[in-house]
């Protein structure tokens, strides 16, 4: 039970550190793409003239990281200064927990423990996982904010106030945004809510278009991407809340960052497409054969991938917010959407078998997409985020 | 030190609380909140860095005395390490909290304090409270606090870091509380054995508190049973924030042009 | 300058229309013409194994050279106008009598700081005889700020490795001479 628990934690750790290094280079990738350039493609293996089109980059990056000076200003707070990347890594690494990586391995005598199916999640069982994931994403404010704060620099402080700002604001509607999906299952445990969607084969993101809008929207400022990076803009604030970080720690804070995104990318394939549900491949009941247990991890892990690959794109196409647009954005756009959106699934959740039977889930999404459009069409009718850009004149 | 009258009610209370158990129990539990008090006060602002040592002595001597005469083991040894490591953390953090003359960090400590808490009911199985202990009030009204603190004197030189208000009172009842709960604990777990006891953590978690649908019960219970309460506490919030909403709305000496930017208007 | 100035003309925003107000479709099209972007064509040119284009050699502002005439000899006459032209301070001559009969002074040491140097150009347009120039080399680099200072041999060693493909400014007027 415990080597269980601990063999999971391994692959899980090591998996998420290598993704998270080999995601920067994909990132780069991207971005140079994008840009019409070619992008990382030199360090290859070591000593030789291998390239393997660049990657051995995250190891460069690494080492560089590691053999970087330990720098720390006189200026600083020193425990807080130290205490700060230490708190986003481990709430980062932490949400990992109850968030499940794959399906079920099937039975498997050979090896002791292995009789029962074994759970790809470390802590199977949790029955609040979701509102744990959102624990620990609400700890990693503090990494942020204290640094900003201990760092003792205008910069750093500013970013570290934006930041928590920010991540308070959309706690509101990253928790609005999954509770009709909570409402649709009954459940907040993400096996669970992934094994609803599979016995349907009708994802979230089909019949709450509206939620998957506000839960992606307030997550990406959660995991502050850009457009919502406004804690680290680099134009105004130098380096935001890590500027005066270097070395290791600031590679805790990078890599803290890009957990975010995967965090995020893991919920909404868990949430809104299905998790490791593909139809007619991964099957539905939790009785698997190993070419099914393999495959949703697969299927699992491209959805990742692609939903990252998404972010990444947006990236590089949207532009910043300015703090007012993104408060604005929050409490005057996604909050009240993600009310119309939970209202709308608790009417439906309530009703919508009562009314129609066994159409019901057609019901469910067509009220899902109309409720969204109109929300949406209503919204930008009555606010628009983008004014207040003139000039105020005397 | 040991006559001031405060201590000499607090000895009293004590006494009065522990009338139901044996007389061993009072002596020990007595001369636990003599030395934490005495800690506490020493650890308290205005102190210097001897005061503080020997308070911080003063304060671990009091926990130990606690700890070892009042805590028996209650369930297998690994529930009761964890429990020991979490109860000692709430408490040193908590009054880490209260002593620290820097306000950002105390606000850090109380965040440590809730932590602990939190661990305390994840290993008893209240899941629910635990996590959300930790989301309502580490994550959204202590971040708020730090929000305010880092923008006021941060470095805990004004004057009103520096002083403690009433700390003949407060000590004392701190301690005493501190002393109440684990008598309480105490009481409820003492079957006059020493035996491990058949815990909490075991029996009753499988029975319903860890159960797969815990949250699902507790939903029900909340929205069934106490259905009014839930209702009067929101609308209660809902009017705190129209008025908090009306009151900054209102709030004179504002320049009129940031009110109209804010509103999106030509001037 | 006041608010109300009449100067000043107010220029007004253009105003959105329903779908910029929405935002989604907007940010969809911007999304589109990244992803377009993805695979377009890259401009990257792979140095050092591709050595990029430079459009005229002969205009281009690289590491400098000192000419040397039709007997091999050094051009430089060590009249001090480039030294005096250069706005960053990094020629240093000392001029000595010339051996030969032609000219009155030659360099006896001629030498250029490149860091100090920002490749202006203006000692190659303030030279009377063409005999400092600036050649199309751009990747110059070195292991010590010494190694960086050239002296007079190199600066000639440069000319030889540079005179067939860029001839001088004279031989250029020489050949075009033959030519017509």
């Amino acid at each position: 039970m415990l080597l269980e628990a601990l063999i999971k934690i391994a692959i899980l750790i090591g998996g998420l550190m290598t993704a998270a290094a080999y995601l920067v280079l994909v990132e780069r990738w991207m971005a140079a793409w994008i840009q019409g350039r070619i992008g990382p493609n030199r360090v290859g293996v070591p000593l030789t003239r291998i390239r393997l089109f660049g990657l051995g980059q995250p190891i460069a990056d690494g080492l560089k990281f590691i053999l970087k000076e330990e720098y720390v200003p006189a200026h600083v707070d020193k425990w807080l200064y130290y205490l700060a990347p230490m708190a986003i890594l481990t709430a980062a690494l932490a949400a990992f927990a109850v968030i499940p990586f794959g399906s079920v391995l099937p039975p498997d005598v050979s090896f002791p423990g292995g009789e029962e199916p074994i759970q790809l999640v470390v802590a199977p069982g949790i029955d609040v996982g979701m509102l744990y994931v959102f624990a620990l994403s609400s700890m990693a404010i503090y990494g942020v904010t204290l640094g900003g704060w201990a760092s003792n620099n205008k910069y750093s402080f500013l970013g570290g106030l934006r930041s928590s700002a920010q991540l308070i604001a959309y706690e509101i509607p990253l928790g609005l945004g999954i509770l009709g999906v909570v409402l649709m299952t009954g459940s907040l445990r993400l096996e669970e809510i992934i094994g609803a969607q599979a016995q349907s084969g009708l994802w979230f993101a089909f019949s709450q278009p509206l939620g998957l809008l506000v839960f992606s929207v307030a997550a990406c400022a959660e995991a502050g991407r850009l457009p919502f990076d406004l804690p680290e803009a680099e134009q105004e604030l130098v380096g935001g809340y890590h500027t005066e970080y270097a070395g290791m720690k600031l590679m805790m804070y990078l890599v803290g960052e890009f957990l975010h995104m995967i965090t995020a990318a893991f919920l909404i394939v868990i949430l809104f497409f299905g998790g490791w549900h593909l139809w007619g491949v991964t099957g539905s009941s939790n009785d698997v054969n190993w070419f099914q247990a393999i495959a949703r991890i697969l299927v699992l892990v491209t959805k990742i991938l692609l939903v990252v690959l998404l972010f990444m794109l947006v990236r590089w196409s949207w532009p910043r917010f300015r703090f007012d647009q993104l408060m604005a954005l929050a409490w005057k756009v996604m909050l009240p959407l993600g009310l119309v959106h939970l209202f709308t699934m608790a009417v439906l959740s309530e009703y919508a078998e009562r009314w129609a039977g066994g159409a019901a889930p057609w019901v469910i999404v067509g009220v899902g997409w109309l409720v969204a459009v109109a929300a949406c069409l209503v919204a930008g009718t009555l606010t628009a985020v983008s004014t207040g850009n003139q000039a105020i004149r005397e | 030190m040991n006559d001031t009258p405060a201590s000499d009610a607090a000895v009293s209370a004590v006494e009065a609380t522990a009338q139901t158990f044996d007389r061993g129990d009072v002596g020990w539990i007595a001369v636990a909140v003599v030395t934490g008090t005495l800690g506490l006060w020493l650890l308290l602002p205005p102190s210097g860095a001897k005061r503080r040592l020997s308070g911080m002595v003063l304060m671990i001597a009091a926990l130990a005395v606690l700890g070892a005469a009042r805590l028996i083991p209650v369930g297998d040894w690994g529930y009761d390490a964890m429990y020991a490591v979490l109860s000692g953390l709430t408490v040193v953090a908590a009054v880490s909290t209260v002593t620290f003359r820097n306000p950002v960090y105390c606000a850090i400590w109380f965040a440590l304090t809730l932590l602990g808490i939190a661990g305390l009911f994840l290993i008893d199985g209240a899941q629910f409270l635990g996590v959300a202990i930790v989301v309502v009030y580490a994550g959204a009204i202590l971040v708020m606090f730090l929000f305010v603190l880092m923008l006021a004197n941060p470095s805990g030189r004004a004057a009103y870091d520096r002083l403690s208000w009433e700390p003949w009172i407060a000590a004392p009842v701190g301690v005493l509380l501190v002393a109440i709960v684990t008598l309480t604990y105490h009481q409820a777990f003492d079957t006059g054995d020493t035996a491990p006891l058949p815990s909490a953590s075991t029996e009753a978690l499988a029975d319903g508190v860890l159960a797969n649908q815990h949250v699902a019960r507790l939903g029900n219970q909340l929205f069934g049973r106490y259905l009014v309460d839930v209702e009067v506490a929101g609308v209660l919030l809902l009017v705190a924030l129209v008025a908090a909403s009306a009151i900054v709305a209102a709030a004179p000496g504002e320049p009129n042009n940031s009110k109209r930017a804010a509103r999106g208007e030509r001037p | 300058m006041k608010q109300d100035d009449a100067h000043i003309s107010w220029v007004e925003p253009p105003k959105l229309g329903l779908s910029g107000r929405m935002y989604l479709p907007l940010l969809a099209q911007g999304l589109t013409t990244t992803a377009r972007h993805l695979f377009s064509q890259k401009v990257t040119t792979q140095f050092p194994e591709q050595r990029p284009e430079i459009g005229n050699p002969l205009i281009y502002r690289g590491v400098h050279r000192l000419n040397k005439d039709a007997g091999g000899r050094v051009k430089c006459v060590a009249c001090f106008l480039c030294a005096t032209a250069c706005p960053a301070h990094c020629i240093d001559i000392i001029g000595t009598e010339s051996p030969w009969d032609d000219r009155e002074k030659y360099p006896e040491s001629f030498t250029i700081d490149e860091l100090r140097c920002i490749y202006c150009g203006m000692c190659e347009e303030a030279c009377p005889v063409d005999a400092i120039e600036l050649t199309s080399m751009f990747d110059l680099t070195g292991r010590s700020r010494e190694e960086m200072i050239f002296d007079k041999e190199k600066l000639l060693s440069v000319y030889d490795q540079t005179k067939d493909a860029e001839p001088s400014r004279s031989q250029r007027a020489a050949s075009e001479g033959a030519t017509t």
